[in-house]
């Protein structure tokens, strides 16, 4: 059954869509990443506009959070009081990386940036991850902690504006999830995606959250910067299709409550190595585009 | 005397009723054409419409069916290759091309009509290739105009049909032709223009032009034109909608969940 696009101006067809929404619901469920680094490829390969593609996964992802946010406050996994702090940094550091593009940009050499560094990120955090999840495994769910966790703990503790963050049950001071999120913000803008992947990582392993508050609290900070995103590209560039975006976000949903479900099943280092396989699966795809020789040496623009 | 004379008038009114017979077979009635729907509606459930073109032409006559998109300027990044890695190394703008073009065709188009009559009426992939432009220059045109046509042809915006064009018996002087096709149902809405060509001996004889609209009805059109027109109001409405839609799924997923929790 097909589907009229009315900003696309494209039509396609309807379980495909939802389809496609999900399965990166269910991983935004799972994970909590906001599933931006899979959908957008995955829709311009559907025929959709690149800058509509990009747009409207912003907005579907509104309304994926939204969801995934519910269902993971019911289950206690949301830290809003951290959430509202990683927010701050996050849109502090997006403002000083949207300038670093444009600096690059005016050199000529942002693309060259933006994909070397695809590649570094995603292959150091999927990279480590795996490692460690593997390494936790084999050896049990006790793992002690070594002692230079132990001293960066006891060095972190001495830095001023502590305070406890109860649902997360870590005590930190204000300035490190906030220069940690503003880090992942300049990576994010640098990058173009949500930040998802970047942040659920760093939360667990820096800031010892638990996993499962990890990905909840990763959701809260993704819908409010994506609504920031979608007014931003409906006002300056009208790309965002509002059909596409809910077709998107009916299959996402749903994928994200099961997802949410499945998660809670599984142990933190199960999740943490599958998620560190995704990762790697895409950076292993961005590693062998940049190698191979492309049949057509001309691609459509994407905006950024 | 009075018999050479009579002979060269019988012979100058035969000479003349032949011509005229000749000419009455050969030019006749002038070229028609008819395209059915001239107006494809995209509604929301919009997936693709056949779209049908027919008519007549002078008997003898080759038939070639050509519809165009207006003639628009495409952004790309150009790849290149630096060290092991393939990047984007520059941006470049082509325009002259049509944003869509398909020809059908009665016979391959190269039986149809020589290479200048398929240059001058833009029929083919290498016909364009000559009519575009490439900024800036110093980006190296010829390979990048063959990868733009190769990408067109990959997206389904270029295609080319021979013996598409069914044609039919002399009829009063006409021979009638028909062609149906399935319109893209990527193209997007604007004017298009469907040309039709009768050829004969290697040249264009005769040349019909109709023009064709695809537009967005009903719901499609009102978010189109908002997006557009009232593009804050459908920044904030977008986000509204998404959260309700957001939380609504969630409700409703929520429900369905907790009724398999306690079926089972």
């Amino acid at each position: 059954m097909p589907v009229l696009l009315p900003v696309a101006g494209v039509s396609i067809s309807l379980p495909l869509l939802v389809g496609a929404g999900a399965l990166v619901g269910f991983l935004s469920g799972l994970f909590g990443v906001g599933g931006g680094f899979l959908l957008t490829p995955t829709l311009i390969m559907m025929g959709i506009p690149p800058t509509v593609a990009a747009a409207s996964d912003s907005c579907q992802i509104v309304a994926t959070s939204s969801s995934g946010t519910a269902a993971h406050f019911r289950l206690g996994n949301v830290d809003a009081k951290l959430g509202t702090v990683l927010l701050l940094g996050g849109l502090a550091g997006g403002a000083v990386g949207v300038r670093i593009i444009k600096l690059l940009r005016l050199i000529g050499s942002a693309d060259f940036v933006i994909t070397i560094t695809y590649v570094v990120v995603l292959g150091g955090i999927g990279g480590y991850m795996f490692w460690e999840s593997l390494s936790s495994l084999r050896r049990g769910a006790l793992v002690p902690r070594s002692q230079s966790a132990a001293r960066t703990g006891a060095y972190l503790s001495r830095l001023p504006f502590q305070m406890n963050f109860p649902r997360s049950r870590v005590r930190h001071s204000v300035v490190i999830p906030f220069l940690l999120c503003g880090v992942v913000g300049i990576l994010a803008a640098i990058m173009g995606v949500g930040g998802g992947f970047i942040m659920v990582p760093m939360m667990v392993y820096l800031l010892r959250m638990p996993m499962h508050v990890a990905v909840g609290t990763d959701l809260f900070q993704i819908l409010f910067t994506c609504a920031g995103v979608t007014y931003m590209q409906a006002t300056t560039n009208q790309t965002v299709d509002l059909v596409l975006a809910l077709l998107l976000a009916a299959g996402s949903t749903i994928g994200a409550q099961i997802g949410a479900r499945v998660g809670r099943r599984l142990r933190g280092d199960q999740l943490k190595i599958l998620l560190a396989s995704i990762v790697l699966l895409v950076m292993v795809k961005m590693a062998i585009g940049l190698l191979q020789t492309p049949s057509v040496l001309l691609a459509p623009m994407k905006g950024h | 005397m009075r018999q050479p004379k009579a002979l060269l008038l019988a012979t100058s009114i035969l000479t003349a009723f032949t011509a005229a017979l000749a000419r009455a077979a050969t030019s006749s009635q002038p070229a028609t054409v008819t395209v059915t729907p001239r107006v494809v509606q995209m509604g929301t459930f919009y997936g693709g419409a056949k779209v049908r073109v027919e008519g007549k032409v002078t008997p003898g006559s080759k038939v070639v069916v050509a519809v165009r998109g207006s003639d628009v300027t495409e952004f790309f990044n150009k790849v290149g290759r630096v060290g092991p890695i393939w990047i984007n190394t520059g941006k470049v703008a082509v325009s002259g091309a049509p944003s869509l073009l398909m020809v059908f065709s009665s016979e391959p188009l190269d039986s149809c009509l020589t290479r200048a009559e398929i240059d001058q009426h833009q029929l083919d992939a290498a016909a364009i290739k000559k009519q575009i432009q490439i900024e800036p220059q110093a980006q190296g045109g010829d390979p990048i105009a063959t990868d733009f046509l190769k990408l067109k042809v990959r997206q389904g915006s270029y295609r080319m049909v021979a013996s598409a064009i069914e044609t039919g018996s002399v009829e009063d002087g006409s021979l009638p032709y028909a062609l149906e096709f399935v319109w893209p149902k990527n193209a997007s809405p604007g004017a298009y223009e469907v040309s039709v060509y009768a050829c004969r001996e290697g040249e264009v004889k005769e040349s019909l032009k109709v023009p064709l609209k695809v537009v967005e009805v009903g719901f499609p059109a009102l978010v189109a034109s908002m997006a557009r027109e009232h593009a804050s109001t459908y920044g904030i409405v977008s986000i509204v909608v998404a959260i309700l839609a957001g939380f609504g799924i969630d409700f409703l997923a929520t429900r369905l969940f907790k009724k398999r929790i306690s079926a089972h």
